[in-house]
């Protein structure tokens, strides 16, 4: 193990032990209001009438006319209304908040307001969408003509439904002024995007908005857009009443109205002659909900993927994110990876049988190494550490073994293994590191020889104040404790960029390891210092097009290989996890308490979203799933010891050997869970959540 | 205090009862869920004569303010209770939620009420009038509806102290733990010699109200083994018929093939 | 009337009403913000104490049941030596990710440690099985645990 992997005592246990760490709920403000959004209750109508009762003092209704800016919550493209317009385009759309002193009565209000609608026809079927909010195709090779000279076309549909990040810690901000500027203060992983939102909705000058993160509890992507459309409502409502503003979200209202992982459809043709694979023709579609917030992106990153691990030479991508009148969808770890590696691998598997083979021979087979060619056409630059980790996996679980054994079970508990490959590219697709992000970190050392960090990358729980200061520390070649963070101020840091794709560790981590080697050159005791760096892109990097699709999407590439095995009732159709094992190639873990930590936790929510966590809405565009006993995500009885081992495979350009973390575990989990359920039942599947009313009836199925 | 009264015997439990508007409050797990923003509740937790689980020459009495913890707790409860008892959310909530609660909330879905019923227990309704003690299935009207009077609390529940060790026990979640049952099953078999006595049934969960067919177990009373084999499709064919899932969350005919599956494995772990 | 009980070892009078959720009595009027709410509805745990001698959800109690109560919250917990072996256990492993869970957990953790001092790995997970952490995946905090029950011998 390297030295700077060795675990350290991470610099936030010590407040979030205690509770001594105040999460936004937690802070009470002089003169505090509290707010609660009213939201439409139609999936799509024209607001005719908004009724509002006569309010006591000290209460008031705060809606589209009192947004001082523009009305738009600035995300990617900015048609997210900060407070609904005429249309209602999802049932929870934000039309008002109600704003006073006691939160019961604030509620009481709430239920008297009568909104008047003239409903539309929403569309609520992803299938039946008219309206295409984007659209990315590429291609390489020649696809048609693989397919006119195949043997046999492989063709194949997979589901992937919604995925609720279900942070411990619901969604919150406060907001309040102070000397013509707003603060604005919650739980969040991007100030930045926040304090752009919140200018733009009030119309201030960027010096005159202040975000700070407050302790954060989990965030998964679902803080990374999300709290932009709260901070700006919020801040609206503090402005009018010039006072702070708190609005809190309670379980229900967060499961309900927040955004979630894009569901998917992706059909798959696979050219196969001669019993080799000579193409893929792929077109996908997601979700996208009412608004675009997010769904470029997650629809590139999703599409990238669609081949996987596999050097396929005839390759056409296809894919549109719809638009239907249900919650939006957004960011949640992995961001459009999940769903398309698990329609590869469940079509490479599917394959591999009708071929007479096991599915980790034939995926063996066309699995990339370095120096091949990506799916759009860049290049793995690095080391593919696939064999190896296979070999691994095997070793641990008896994987090829227990395939063969569990063919053809009879007897009322039936195990299944199933195994999956898969990577996450490192960091924001394509050049948005810079062209669009262009982060810049900052340390500064004060005159007593104590250093600060400063960068806008928020803790989340995935450790950043811990890894950015080892990284800091140890290259200065200081003692750990002698170098601090604080949680994000934009009046104190500057923008490095939001916290997610997997980026602040090897992106933000590299600046500030620069920065302290520079300042360790620099060194003067006793004397303030600041060291600014600015990011570079590495210079091996093929420059990515957007408009063609073309180029090196990321830099470099995490790779992990999963294996589950499962136990199926088949009285009762369910199913218990009895082993999950993932290897995971994330560079140099910079610690390793803290990367073994994030395997796991993304691990389980992976094998949450193959399962049991399921979520849906009725005919009428309502997410009937709003709780936690009814939205199910695991508990400590519903799973293993999850075994995850880490290999290593140093990144060149990462600080200290470091690549992307975050997203990879959830990645491929829901393949690999998938496959063992096939194994196990017999049959071949193609959605998930595979549930356990999905398996009674495969189990019918294969009894009649 | 307001909006509550904490009684310290039964006798002023019953008095409170009588003459106010309150709600039983056990141990809240349920009723503060979605509390009502006026609810008056009567707490019952330090009512004596509610918490004492005993055993008299017939039956073993559980207060029916006893916490499912308690019931874990105790050396007298049989194991069937037990089983199903540990099986209930997870350990908070065993820690406060009560078997007069899970009973008198009227749920289908209540785990330690399926035992109740599969074993048929008795309940002892006590009112500042009088008492009356009831087989717990005579109590349920319907969906969450109960014959509880405004006058009465639920004070214990009674379970026969004998003929339970021969069960057979299956709660069916979305999970392991945090799950409400979506299907339960107990049952019991009590062979003597090489004849069944009786066979006692019960589904959970699957309908407004736990499913007790008495008069369907009783084709197995009397029978060898042998000849209940050769009644076994009857018998299955008149489960059959009698269980009719209402549809929720999780689809009828997943219920129903889970009804019929565990009831027949129930029989063939019993050998027929 | 107000209701008496005993709060981290000091008696303690509440105004609330006896219909009241001792979380919200907890977090708004004795300002221990320790206690987290994550649902309120009793299914996930952030917002468990210590009530006389159980662990409970705070969401699903009325004021009016802990009259003549105790009750101890991360607050009090945190100054008993049973905590500083928890805490170090936790730490060496780094199981607190984002700590909503933590204080619920760390509760949680005492009350399996008072029950069984030397639980086995299916005792913990029971134990915890009312916590719900989505940061961790669960196997730092059941390793802290045992940990914890090896180091603490004596003190549970």
């Amino acid at each position: 193990m390297e030295k700077i992997s060795k675990s350290a005592k991470k610099k936030d246990h010590d407040a979030k032990i205690s509770g001594r760490a105040l999460y936004v709920d937690d802070h009470v403000m002089e003169g505090m209001l509290h707010g609660r959004l009213l939201r439409s209750a139609k999936a799509k109508a024209r607001i005719a009438d908004i009724l509002v009762p006569e309010l006591p003092e000290g209460y008031f209704v705060v809606g589209k006319s009192d947004v001082t800016g523009i009305n738009q919550v600035h995300i990617v493209l900015d048609d997210t209304p900060v407070y609904a317009e005429e249309l209602v385009e999802y049932v929870g759309d934000p039309i008002l908040m109600v704003v006073g002193p006691d939160f019961k009565e604030v509620e009481r209000i709430l239920h008297e307001i009568v909104v008047v609608y003239e409903e539309l026809v929403p569309v609520l079927d992803m299938r039946k969408a008219d309206t295409v909010f984007f659209n990315y195709n590429y291609a390489k090779g020649n696809i048609d003509q693989a397919l006119e000279e195949a043997d046999r076309v492989f063709i194949e549909t997979f589901q992937t439904g919604y995925q609720e990040q279900a942070y411990l810690e619901t969604q919150g901000i406060i907001a309040y002024p102070h000397n013509g500027r707003m603060t604005v203060r919650g739980s969040l992983q991007c100030p930045y995007y926040v304090h752009g939102a919140v200018a733009k909705a009030l119309g201030y000058a960027g010096k005159d908005v202040q975000i700070i993160q407050d302790v954060t509890g989990g965030g998964f992507g679902g803080k990374e857009a999300y709290p932009s459309i709260l901070a700006a409502q919020t801040a609206v409502a503090a402005k009018k009443a010039n006072k702070p503003v708190k609005v809190i979200f309670d379980r229900r209202e967060d499961m309900e109205f927040t955004s979630k992982r894009h569901p998917s459809i992706s059909t798959y043709k696979v050219a196969v002659k001669n019993g080799e694979i000579t193409g893929m023709d792929i077109d996908v579609m997601f979700n996208s909900g009412a608004y675009t917030t997010l769904s470029p992106v997650v629809l590139q990153r999703g599409l990238i993927c669609a081949n996987g691990v596999y050097r396929i030479d005839n390759l056409r991508v296809a894919g549109r994110a719809v638009k239907t009148n249900t919650v939006p969808c957004g960011a949640y770890r992995g961001f459009g990876a999940p769903q398309t590696f698990f329609a590869v691998e469940m079509i490479m598997d599917h394959i591999a049988k009708e071929l007479g083979m096991d599915s980790l021979e034939l995926k063996e087979k066309y699995m990339v190494k370095q120096g091949d060619a990506t799916s759009t056409s860049g290049k793995y630059h690095f080391h593919v550490p696939l064999p190896e980790m296979i070999e691994r996996i095997d070793e641990l679980t008896a994987y090829r073994a227990k395939r063969k054994l569990y063919q053809n079970q009879t007897g009322r508990y039936r195990r299944g293994i199933g195994l999956s490959m898969f990577f996450h590219g490192c960091g924001f697709t394509g050049s948005g590191e810079r062209d669009l992000i262009k982060a810049v970190a900052k340390i500064r050392k004060n005159a007593d020889d104590t250093v600060e960090v400063l960068a806008s990358n928020s803790d989340i729980g995935q450790g950043l104040k811990t890894t950015f200061c080892k990284i800091v520390a140890d290259t200065l070649g200081i003692s750990y404790d002698q170098v601090y963070i604080d949680n994000p101020d934009t009046d104190r840091v500057p923008d490095s960029g939001p916290t997610v794709a997997s980026r602040s560790l090897m992106t933000v981590g590299g600046l500030l390891q620069r920065a302290a080697v520079k300042l360790k050159k620099e060194w003067k005791t006793g004397e303030e210092q600041v060291i600014e760096e600015h990011y570079v892109e590495p210079d091996f990097v093929i420059p990515f097009s957007l408009a063609e699709f073309k180029g090196d999407a990321y830099p470099t590439y995490s790779w992990s290989v999963n294996a589950i095995e499962v136990e199926v009732d088949t009285l009762t159709a369910t199913t218990k996890v009895i082993g999950a094992w993932g290897i995971f190639d994330v560079g140099v873990p910079i610690d390793m308490n803290i990367i073994q930590g994030q395997m796991q936790g993304g691990f389980l929510q992976g094998i949450g979203y193959a399962s049991m966590e399921q979520m849906d809405y009725n005919d009428k565009g309502m997410i009937r799933n709003n709780s936690f006993s009814d939205y199910i995500i695991p508990t400590a009885v519903d799973v293993p010891t999850l075994v995850t081992e880490i290999m290593n495979n140093p990144y060149t350009h990462g600080p200290y050997g470091a690549k992307g973390a975050g997203e990879l575990p959830l990645v491929g989990a829901a393949p690999a869970y998938v496959e063992a359920m096939e194994n196990a039942l017999g049959a071949n599947l193609n959605k998930i959540p595979f549930t356990t009313e999905d398996t009674m009836r495969i189990l019918q199925e294969v009894n009649k | 205090m307001v909006n509550g009264y904490l009684a310290t015997s039964l006798q002023e439990a019953l008095e409170i009862r009588a003459k106010n508007a309150i709600t039983p409050y056990g141990g809240g797990t349920d009723l503060m869920i979605e509390p009502a923003e006026n609810a008056n509740y009567l707490f019952l937790s330090k009512v004596p004569e509610m918490k004492k689980i005993v055993e008299d020459t017939q039956y073993i009495r559980i207060g029916a303010a006893c916490t499912f913890t308690d019931i874990l707790e105790s050396e007298l409860v049989p194991a069937i209770l037990k089983e199903a008892v540990a099986q209930i959310a997870a350990p908070a909530i065993r820690n406060l939620g009560t078997a007069g609660g899970n009973i008198c909330n009227g749920s289908a879905k209540g785990d330690s009420t399926l035992i109740f019923f599969a074993t048929d227990a008795k309940l002892r309704l006590v009112s500042n009038t009088g008492e009356r003690v009831i087989p717990i299935t005579d109590f349920f009207l319907g969906r969450k509806k109960t014959s509880l009077q405004a006058d009465e609390l639920l004070v214990e529940i009674l379970m026969n102290r004998t003929g339970l060790s021969n069960y057979y026990y299956k709660k069916v979640g979305a999970r392991d733990a945090l799950a409400i049952s979506r299907v339960s099953f107990a049952a019991i078999l009590n062979v003597e010699g090489d004849k069944i006595v009786n066979c006692m049934t019960a589904f959970g969960a699957v309908s407004d109200v736990i499913i007790r067919r008495a008069d369907i177990d009783v084709m197995l009373a009397g029978k060898t083994i042998e000849e209940a084999k050769a009644v076994k499709q009857a018998y299955l064919a008149a489960y059959d018929q009698a269980i009719v899932p209402i549809r929720g969350r999780i689809s009828a005919e997943y219920r129903k093939t889970v009804c019929m599956n565990l009831l027949r494995d129930f029989l063939e772990s019993n050998g027929i | 009337m107000m209701i008496k009980f005993i709060l981290n070892g000091q008696a303690v009078t509440s105004a609330a009403k006896a219909n009241e959720r001792l979380l919200d009595v907890l977090r708004d009027e004795f300002r221990l913000t320790g206690v987290k709410c994550g649902c309120k509805e009793g299914e996930c745990g952030a917002c468990s104490v210590i009530l006389d001698g159980r662990l409970v959800n705070t969401c699903m109690v009325a004021m009016g049941s802990i009259e003549g109560s105790t009750v101890m919250t991360i607050e009090g917990y945190r100054e008993t030596e049973r905590f500083a072996v928890l805490d170090k256990a936790y730490a060496a492993v780094s199981a607190v990710q984002c700590g909503f869970c933590i204080p619920g957990m760390m509760l949680a953790s005492e009350c399996i440690l008072a029950n069984n001092p030397n639980p086995t790995e299916a005792q913990i997970r029971t134990g915890i099985s009312g916590n719900l952490c989505r940061c961790t995946g669960y196997n730092a905090i059941v390793e802290a645990i045992a940990i914890a029950a090896k180091e603490g011998r004596g003190l549970w």
